[in-house]
């Protein structure tokens, strides 16, 4: 792919890397890097989840990485399909923060800018101390992750005729 | 009726955790308390020990919405302490820095936090349905804003490229190019964008406040200039502390900063703009008064308005600043260690932010004081809430606490900041 080239699938990983659990999003995009055809774009995003919205723009399928609060058990993921339906109730958590990824999305959805396939991964977190590292079951989900996202790119790009390594 | 309690345990779309509670006893407002439970954040302290140099990128880590505030009156007090006398083309770029930060900081709270209040949502996601226009408008002009952030910064959240004495990295004019092609849609953008909120049905409310910023002969204020105000302070920022004390308050994270021997002034938009108006460009004083704008605004509920003309300015001085670029012939003045106190004052989006540092032989910070913006602003924010409680009184319960939450968010708080701040409670008994 060539830099003017439009990607065909975008892979976000949402998170700081310095809050422990939370950098669980960074770590599977380092990961995928290398891993995925070059017409799939890899990012980091650490703040401000509004920008997605023009991160995605003309890219037709996206997936997010993202930590979230514990429910049952951390290193749990989750998948979402948020093309059609946003995040339940409980995967969703409010914020007086400005805009975080629930809200972006649905934000987006209000306007008619998500992409025609939008999928999201959660982890379930345990520590999100500052400066702490991954905790043990987290980072045992990156690799799994990982692994699971570089096959549905590749199940995406074979259907659109382009599943090639670059 | 005649006693209640209203509390607002979290008050959404402002930066930072915070709550509010007002006391009504026999039919008055008896007592407002603006919350700040954001931890502590110690970042005076954490600055202490570290060298010079590493004061920018600790101090554009205490917001992620106003780094550059942070590191503009951070670079402009170490240089102040070292002796440092930056060339004219750091001082344009670091100009265009600022354009950048009160471009996206201002289109978020304008379209996304504050619009909401005035048309009657709960939120930007349900304005969307029926403004989609609107906030399409708002995320171009963040992403303009965001883009001039990534480009002098080195990215737009906690920017990395700023240094004492000037930058890391320069652009050259064919990457500031394409900027000017995006500022040009964004000023437009913003024209229509204040036009869309001047239409919006905004309550009679006056106060009387001490407006106080920073005042510079020749251009609207954003890193240089005098603390002046409405009263007639003018004074050099190395006296902010002999004119202005913080306090604190047993309900809050957050310190208190009031005028000595005086009592709560504003600092922000509305400040700014009755203080240099006449810096303005005619063209940006002509499109105010288009919108209503009268010279000096006191409705805090107006302050949309006065963002909205800022966002304006500010891509215009954008694009003069990148018309007139010439890149430096260094990308940095050199800075050596010394013995010596700095002081600085810049304009943050929402107001005035002073920074003072200590500074040992060897470059290791021995103290510093920060005072945010919206630790100077809330006494006024509970003075403001006092007035509209008592002028909404007989609004029910749900009515009384959206006016107060569009109260608060007039002055676009940044809790996070203050804390190094909403829950809001209403007390009836």
């Amino acid at each position: 792919m060539t830099g003017d080239e439009q990607p065909l699938a975008l892979v976000v990983g949402i998170g700081n890397r310095d809050r422990g659990d939370d950098g669980f999003g960074p770590a599977v995009a380092h990961r995928l890097m290398e891993r995925v055809p070059s017409t799939v774009r890899i990012l980091e995003r650490s703040g401000d989840a509004l920008a997605m919205i023009e991160d995605w723009d003309g890219i037709p399928s996206v997936i997010v990485i993202d930590a979230m609060a514990p429910i049952r058990k951390p290193g749990k993921v989750h998948r979402f399909d948020l093309t059609g339906s946003p995040l339940p109730i409980g995967f969703a958590p409010a914020s007086s923060h400005a805009f975080g990824v629930a809200e972006t999305v649905e934000l987006a959805r209000s306007l008619g800018r998500l992409p025609q396939c939008l999928v999201a991964y959660l982890v379930e977190g345990e520590q999100f101390g500052t400066g702490a590292p991954l905790s043990l079951a987290v980072a045992e989900a990156v690799e799994h992750v990982a692994g699971r996202i570089v096959s549905e790119v590749l199940t995406i790009l074979k259907a659109k005729g382009k599943g090639r390594h670059a | 009726m005649a006693n209640r309690t209203i509390r607002v345990d979290y008050i959404a779309r402002v930066e930072g955790e915070s709550s509010l509670e007002l006391s009504i006893r026999n039919g008055k407002v008896d007592a407002v308390r603006l919350s700040i439970f954001e931890p502590p954040r110690f970042f005076e302290a954490l600055l202490r020990g570290r060298g010079f140099g590493e004061v920018l990128d600790i101090v554009a880590r205490i917001c992620g919405i106003c780094p550059i505030a942070y590191q503009m009156s951070g670079v402009h007090a170490v240089e102040d302490a070292l002796g440092i006398e930056v060339d004219e083309p750091i001082r344009a770029l670091r100009r265009l820095l600022y354009c950048g930060e009160w471009i996206q900081s201002h289109a978020l709270h304008i379209v996304m936090l504050h619009a909401p209040d005035f048309l009657g949502y709960p939120d930007a996601i349900a304005m969307a349905r029926d403004h989609g226009e609107a906030v399409q408008r708002a995320l171009a002009l963040k992403k303009t804003g965001n883009d001039l952030l990534r480009l002098l910064g080195g990215r737009e959240i906690h920017p990395i490229n700023a240094r004492i004495g000037g930058f890391y990295r320069v652009p050259n004019r064919a990457e500031l190019a394409p900027l000017a092609e995006a500022l040009k849609h964004a000023r437009d953008r913003a024209i229509e964008s204040l036009r869309w909120t001047a239409g919006f049905p905004f309550p009679e409310f006056v106060r009387d406040y001490e407006f106080v910023a920073l005042g510079h002969p020749d251009e609207y204020p954003m890193n240089a200039g005098r603390i002046v105000s409405s009263a007639g302070l003018d004074i050099a920022a190395a006296d902010y502390e002999t004119e202005f004390i913080e306090r604190q308050v047993p309900y809050s994270t957050a310190l208190h900063s009031v005028l000595k021997g005086r009592a709560a002034y504003l600092v922000g938009p509305m400040a700014r703009y009755a203080l240099n108006r006449d810096r303005l460009p005619a063209d940006i004083r002509t499109l105010a008064e288009e919108v209503g704008l009268e010279p000096v605004c006191r409705n805090p509920f107006r302050s949309i308005l006065v963002r909205g003309v800022e966002v304006v300015y500010a891509c215009h001085e954008a694009l003069r600043l990148i018309a007139a670029y010439e890149p430096p012939s260094r990308p940095f003045v050199p800075a050596e260690p010394r013995a010596g106190v700095g002081y600085a004052c810049t304009e943050a989006p929402r107001g005035i932010l002073y920074h003072r540092y200590r500074i040992d032989a060897d470059g290791t910070i021995l103290d510093a004081s920060l005072v945010p913006p919206t630790a100077q602003n809330q006494d006024v924010i509970e003075e403001d809430l006092r007035e509209v409680a008592t002028a909404g009184l007989a609004l029910d319960e749900e009515a009384l606490k959206a006016r107060c939450e569009q109260s608060i968010r007039n002055h676009d708080p940044c809790i996070s900041c203050a804390a190094h701040f909403l829950k809001l409670r209403v007390d009836r008994t």
